[in-house]
Formats: C-alpha cells, sequence, structure tokens
C-alpha cells in the first residue's frame, strides 16, 4: 500500500515511544495528584459534628422490621430540615468573618476549606430534604423549610417564656419577705410611737431618730440588692 | 485522628426501635445523651403532627394558620377581659393563663410571629390583673416577659412594670427601666408621667 511503504517504522519508534511515556507519565501524574487531594479533603475534621438528624431519618428509612410509617418519617424530616436550616445559618455567620481572617493572613487556608465543605455537604442536604419531602407530598418541598424556619424561631419563644416562668417564684419570694420587713417596721415604728407617747417627754427624741434610721437602711438595702440581681438577669439575655 | 467528613452517599445506621403501638421511636444498646433528647423531639414532633390533624400527616405551610385555635383565645381574652372590669381579678387571671398556655400550645410549625403576638397582649393583660390585687411581683414579670415578647407598640407593659417597681420601692430599677421604656416609646404620656413621679420620689427621699 502506497503511504505505508514510505514510512521508515524504525525510525518512528523513537519519537512514539517518548510521545507514549510523556502521556502515561502525565497521566500518572494527575490522578495520583487528584487522590491525594481528595484523601486530604477527606481528612480535615469536619466543620460540624455528625448529622444525627439525617442518621436518624436514614435509620429509620432503611428499617424492614418493622416498616416506620409515614408519619413518624415526616417528622424525622421535618427536624433534619431545622438542623439543615441551623447549620447553614452558621455557615453563613462564619464566612464572612472568615474570609477577612483568610486575606489577612491571620488563619490557615485549611479553615476556609472546612468552611466551604461544610456549606457544600448542608447544601447538598437540603436538595436532599426537598426531593424527600416531595416524594411524600407533592409541593411539600417548597414549604418545609418555611416550616422549620418557624419552628426554630418558636422553640426560642417559648424558652425565653420559660426562663421568666423561672424567675417568677423567686421574685414573688422577694416582695413577699420585703413586704414583711416593711410591715414589721411600720408596725414597730407604731409600737415606738406608743410607748414614746406613754413614757417621759425627754426621752423621746433620742429614741425617734434611731428607730427612723434604722427604717431608711432596711429600705435602701433591698432595692440596691435587687438591682445588682436584675442587672445581671439582663446581661445573660 | 480526624473523622473523615461525611460523604452524601452514606450514613450512620443508628440502632433504632419502634414501639409498634404507640410509633414511639427509642434507641436500643448504649444510652446516648444527644440521641435520647433528639428522639424525645422527634416524638414529641410526631404526636403534635397527629394531634393537629392535618391533612395527609403533613405539616401545612406556615400561612394561612387555622383560625380556630385563634378565635377560641380571643374569646377567652373577651371572657377575662369582662372578669377585670367586674373587678373578679382572681378570675380573669386563670382565664389570661388559660389563654397563655393555649396560644403557647399552637403546632410549632405556625407562625412565631402571631404566637409572639397574642401571648405579648395576653401578658400585658394578665400583670393589669394582678396589678388590681396588687400583687406587684408576678404583675412585674408578667409585664417585662410582654415586653420582651413586643418591644415596639407596647406601652402599657412597658408603664406596669415601671408602675409595679415604684410600688415595691425599687425606685432605681424603676428609673433605668422608663429610661429604657422611653427609647421604644419616647411620645408615651404616661410613661413621662411616671418618669416624672420617680424623680419626685427619689427627691423626697433624698
Amino acid at each position: 500500500m502506497w503511504p505505508f511503504d514510505l514510512v521508515n517504522w524504525v525510525g518512528l519508534t523513537v519519537p512514539l515511544a517518548y510521545l507514549f511515556i510523556l502521556v502515561s507519565s502525565l497521566a500518572a501524574f494527575s490522578s495520583f495528584y487528584r487522590k491525594r487531594q481528595a484523601a486530604k479533603a477527606t481528612s480535615l475534621q469536619p466543620w460540624f459534628p455528625p448529622n444525627l438528624q439525617r442518621d436518624i431519618y436514614l435509620s429509620l428509612l432503611h428499617m424492614e422490621n418493622p416498616k416506620v410509617p409515614d408519619g413518624v418519617l415526616k417528622a424525622a424530616l421535618m427536624r433534619r430540615a431545622t438542623e439543615d436550616l441551623n447549620r447553614m445559618m452558621q455557615v453563613q455567620q462564619a464566612k464572612q468573618p472568615l474570609q477577612g481572617l483568610l486575606q489577612r493572613n491571620s488563619v490557615g487556608n485549611d479553615l476556609f476549606q472546612r468552611l466551604q465543605h461544610a456549606e457544600h455537604e448542608t447544601q447538598t442536604d437540603i436538595r436532599d430534604v426537598m426531593q424527600e419531602a416531595n416524594a411524600f407530598t407533592p409541593g411539600w418541598g417548597n414549604f418545609i423549610f418555611q416550616s422549620a424556619n418557624e419552628m426554630a424561631h418558636n422553640k426560642q419563644t417559648r424558652e425565653k417564656l420559660a426562663e421568666f416562668n423561672n424567675t417568677r417564684a423567686s421574685e414573688k419570694e422577694w416582695w413577699d419577705q420585703r413586704k414583711a420587713t416593711i410591715q414589721s417596721d411600720f408596725m414597730k415604728e407604731l409600737d415606738d410611737e406608743k410607748s414614746e407617747a406613754a413614757s417621759a417627754p425627754a426621752a423621746k427624741p433620742a429614741a425617734k431618730i434611731g428607730s427612723d434610721d434604722d427604717a431608711v437602711i432596711v429600705e435602701s438595702g433591698g432595692p440596691a440588692e435587687k438591682a445588682g440581681k436584675s442587672k445581671k438577669k439582663k446581661g445573660k439575655n | 485522628m480526624a473523622v473523615p467528613a461525611q460523604s452524601p452517599d452514606t450514613f450512620t445506621l443508628l440502632p433504632l426501635q419502634m414501639d409498634s403501638a404507640t410509633k414511639a421511636v427509642s434507641a436500643t444498646g448504649t444510652t446516648n445523651k444527644a440521641l435520647d433528647a433528639e428522639l424525645q423531639a422527634l416524638n414529641t414532633l410526631h404526636r403534635a403532627i397527629l394531634s393537629a390533624d392535618v391533612p395527609a400527616g403533613t405539616p401545612p405551610p406556615p400561612i394561612p394558620v387555622n383560625p380556630k385555635r385563634g378565635a377560641q383565645i380571643t374569646k377567652l381574652r373577651e371572657a377575662a377581659n369582662t372578669d377585670f372590669r367586674k373587678g373578679n381579678h382572681t378570675q380573669a387571671v386563670r382565664l389570661y393563663s388559660l389563654a397563655i398556655d393555649m396560644a403557647l400550645g399552637r403546632p410549632f410549625w405556625e407562625p412565631a410571629g402571631l404566637v409572639r403576638e397574642e401571648v405579648s397582649v395576653l401578658l400585658a393583660a394578665r400583670a393589669q390583673a394582678h396589678m388590681g390585687m396588687q400583687e406587684w411581683a408576678e404583675a412585674a414579670v408578667d409585664a417585662e416577659a410582654s415586653v420582651e415578647m413586643r418591644k415596639v407598640g407596647n406601652p402599657k407593659a412597658w408603664w406596669r412594670r415601671g408602675k409595679c417597681l415604684v410600688e415595691m420601692q425599687r425606685l432605681e430599677e424603676a428609673e433605668a427601666w422608663v429610661e429604657h421604656a422611653l427609647e421604644f416609646e419616647g411620645t408615651e404620656a404616661d410613661l413621662l408621667k411616671l418618669k416624672a413621679e420617680i424623680e419626685g420620689l427619689k427627691a423626697s427621699k433624698k
């Protein structure tokens, strides 16, 4: 055949071998490098602890004997959505400051990679939850995260109110004691006045001043101590 | 050493079991506090969904809200208001408390803003009823909680706590509270009057 007769096969082996070695070494390096990168990424400490809600949902989904009813699965899915939302919020809050720190070289690149990995992971899980929700009830995926958001807010509201319920008892106790002191002081003053009226008028001024001072000291003691306590309360909130 | 990051295709199979009668999920084997707490929250949510009686057992979107509970709360509040006007303060406090429990018993997926709104109004009203019985401590806590639920547009609750603090002779606290209140409700005449009253009391003490 015409073209092949003219080719010098022996002379061509050298460049061919060169090309082969070049390409295969590049390929080997690329695959080796990628594997190492992937290994490094997975060996990074994860940003979040294991997603308990996700594990519970999937464990329930895979339970065979007895099969878990849809109701429980839906509840588990909502818990998972709430957790995803929570994580997403944390990631977004951390991202901006971390970027700033990274630009100033205050933190290593590792930390930022961990955050990006967490963000990606959470986004994947959010898509997953939406798909699962749509599989249960068509259209649920569109608003499951709205519901999850309200659930998180509702939890906060109730926790705050529970805190007030706790202070109620101590406040009442304080006021009852305070009231008793005021009353006893008042009674003492009345008694003093009575006894003073009965006794000689010469002893009157000294005794009167003494009892008045007592009352003032007790009165100013209570609120000051109370004010300190309430400041602490405000700081906690 | 390091825990490997979670891959989207895998999960940790947890040792779970379900009571076939109550449908309550629990963990088997070794006890794990976080897992137990989470499962408890899950069971609570499941029961809430069941008792809410929603179509297909899927929690509906936050809006629109089922008007039934709101109507019941309004009814309770009006009954309590009537009792309060009649001077039957104990009964009014009881009814307000019932209404508050009802508002807090709303399903978790319903708007939290709505719950805060309802509860703030009810707490302010209960504070007023407590004040009617001269129970300043309870009234002060209720008013503070009401303000916590809604800071803006809630001048009565601000005023009530201030008044209760004055009645309990905690003047320093009352002054700070009213100052804070005026940041939100600067034009409220009652609060300005209360501020003047506190200043007068403090001056007379000195």
